[in-house]
């Protein structure tokens, strides 16, 4: 295969090249057209790139601001939605007057015990005198004994009132192979021991034990500071497959019955200051009837009043007992120090792998698009130029 | 060529440039009225986007490739949809056989074989032979690389030497690929 020497090809282009006459005048036509027009500035961009290191710069100035988009976007570390949260608009200090915390947990889902806070301060975001929701917690822990957060001290409430709060709990344990009878005992014996009563026992024989209880459902009613104590002492019996808290505050509640209790008993004094001047038989009658109906609505009020207190004096703690669960494995031994400093720092690690794995999903995507748009972008850049130059 | 902003410069680009432009869009184009329509409408433009030219570097190259792309318009949007007579006119001057001397004639033909070859490899082939570019420049002419240039030199030399107007042309013929290795 040949090809045409350099020399000889040059030379016949510049001949060929000469055979075109240049136009007279052409040049000065070029000339007075681009006098009259002012450069064009802002629509082309540099021809000649800008460097390696500028364009690095820019691209990594986009991969940090996209990085960082998708972490703002995706929320801080650790925090997930699929762990029970908890939030509200705001989380006063537990203990100070006139504050309440707000706890809310998301439909559906389940709160540890852990992240719950403490045990038997309800949740009330509500003014004076608005009862609020209760918070409710519930955990399956198969296999776990670790210890519930202790109570803090209950907040005082509003209007001066020292928070009311009822609590209920039920907590469900397997025995495993272990007969029902002792731990029944020590259950009657844990509640008297803190101060509290067993309010219902239920007892049922299953098929494969003959005469022996093999299930049984227990209700305590223990004090409310005790309640978290009792806990404890609850699930180191058997082991531990669910476990449900609630705590409601009554406060609100509480506060509106003795307000209206209050006025009620001024009327019957005022009416009985009525009575005393009453002369007819007709009217000490009539003042003795409505006597009579405010008597009936305080009387009311206050067994309302009283079952208040009686919930909210003591928490109910409903005890499943069953003997038909698996054994649990034993124990893992409390960490030391150093040990439990090892295993968080583990499981910050863990914690931070997840969640750059999470965002590298989102991360990747955006980049994706950028590529895309800029490819697409680059080529609709580079027609644009040849078109306009 | 360099410098820009002032009236001196676009004489100075003119001066400097426009006859070789106006003849490398001539072998681009192979027409002459389509040549001077293409540099003007390029100068007019280079002049109007003379800011988007970095500082400190090359106009020449930056140039060429405003003349090649108005070449290359002319030629994807406006030539192939009309009478080209005009242009066959040219052709038929320079190339008409027996007609005048014989550089005249060689001129013709080479004329017919470079417009004969696709676009893309003309274009290098008179950017570089006539506009006496170097590959680099005229890498920067077209926006390609300059490995690009040099292959598309390579392509466009060994087409015109197989082209049959150019057999005839004496001296022509380089070597061989087997020689050139050697």
């Amino acid at each position: 295969m040949t090809m045409i020497d350099e020399g000889p090809l040059r030379t016949l282009i510049a001949e060929a090249a000469d055979e075109f006459p240049v136009t007279e005048g052409a040049v000065d036509r070029i000339a007075a057209a681009a006098s009259g027009g002012n450069p064009t500035t802002g629509s082309v961009r540099t021809i000649v790139p800008h460097g390696r290191w500028g364009r690095a710069a820019l691209v990594a100035a986009a991969v940090v601001i996209v990085a960082g988009g998708v972490t703002l976007l995706d929320g801080t570390p650790g925090t997930s939605p699929d762990h029970g949260t908890v939030a509200g608009p705001s989380t006063p200090a537990i203990g100070v007057p006139g504050a309440v915390p707000s706890t809310t947990v998301p439909s559906g889902s389940t709160m540890p015990f852990a992240n719950q806070g403490p045990v038997g301060t309800a949740a009330s975001s509500a003014g004076a005198g608005q009862p609020a929701n209760g918070a409710t917690s519930a955990q399956p822990a198969p296999g776990q004994n670790g210890g519930p957060s202790l109570p803090a001290p209950l907040p005082t409430g509003i209007v001066g009132q020292p928070t009311k709060v009822a609590t209920t709990g039920s907590i469900d344990l397997a025995l495993g192979h272990n007969p029902l009878d002792p731990a029944v005992t020590r259950l009657t014996t844990i509640a008297t021991g803190a101060g509290g009563y067993v309010a219902k026992s239920a007892l049922q024989v299953g098929p494969s034990t003959g005469t022996v209880p093999s299930s049984g459902t227990l209700v305590l009613q223990v004090p409310q500071a005790a309640f978290a104590s009792v806990l404890t002492q609850v699930r180191s019996i058997g082991t531990v497959t669910s476990m449900t808290s609630t705590s409601t505050d009554v406060s609100g509640q509480y506060v509106d019955l003795q307000a209206r209790i209050d006025a009620l008993q001024a009327s019957r004094l005022q009416y009985l200051t009525i009575l005393s001047k009453a002369t007819s038989i007709g009217d000490i009658l009539s003042v003795q009837n409505q006597l009579d109906t405010i008597q009936s609505q305080i009387e009311q009020l206050q067994g309302q009043l009283n079952l208040l207190d009686s919930q909210t004096t003591y928490a109910t703690l409903t005890v499943l007992l069953s003997q038909s669960g698996h054994r649990p494995p034993p124990p893992t031994a409390t960490p030391s120090g150093l040990g439990r400093a090892w295993h968080q720092s583990v499981s910050g690690f863990t914690s931070g792998v997840e969640w750059l794995v999470r965002i590298a999903g989102r991360t990747l995507f955006v980049l994706l698009c950028l590529a895309v748009l800029g490819v697409a972008g680059r080529w609709a850049w580079r027609a644009w130029r040849r078109q306009m130059l | 060529m360099g410098g820009k902003g002032t009236q001196e410069d676009i004489e100075v680009w003119l001066a400097e440039g426009y006859v070789t432009s106006f003849r490398t869009a001539c072998l681009i184009l192979g027409n002459r009225a389509d040549a001077e329509e293409a540099v003007q409408e390029a100068f007019l433009r280079a002049w109007r986007f003379r800011t988007s030219l970095a500082p400190g570097s090359d106009v020449r190259p930056w140039l060429y490739r405003v003349v090649v792309n108005t070449c290359n318009s002319k030629l994807r949007s406006e030539i192939p949809h009309r009478d080209r007579r005009t242009g066959d006119g040219d052709l038929d001057r320079l190339a008409a056989p027996g007609d005048g001397p014989a550089h005249v004639e060689q001129s013709g033909d080479l004329v017919r074989a470079l417009q004969s070859l696709a676009v893309h490899l003309r274009v290098v082939i008179v950017l570089r032979y006539y506009a006496d570019l170097s590959e680099r420049e005229i890498a920067t002419a077209i926006g390609r690389r300059p490995g690009t240039v040099k292959s598309r030199l390579h392509e466009a030399r060994r087409l015109l030497a197989m082209h049959p107007a150019l057999r005839s042309v004496d001296d022509l013929a380089g070597p061989t690929d087997s020689e050139v290795a050697e």
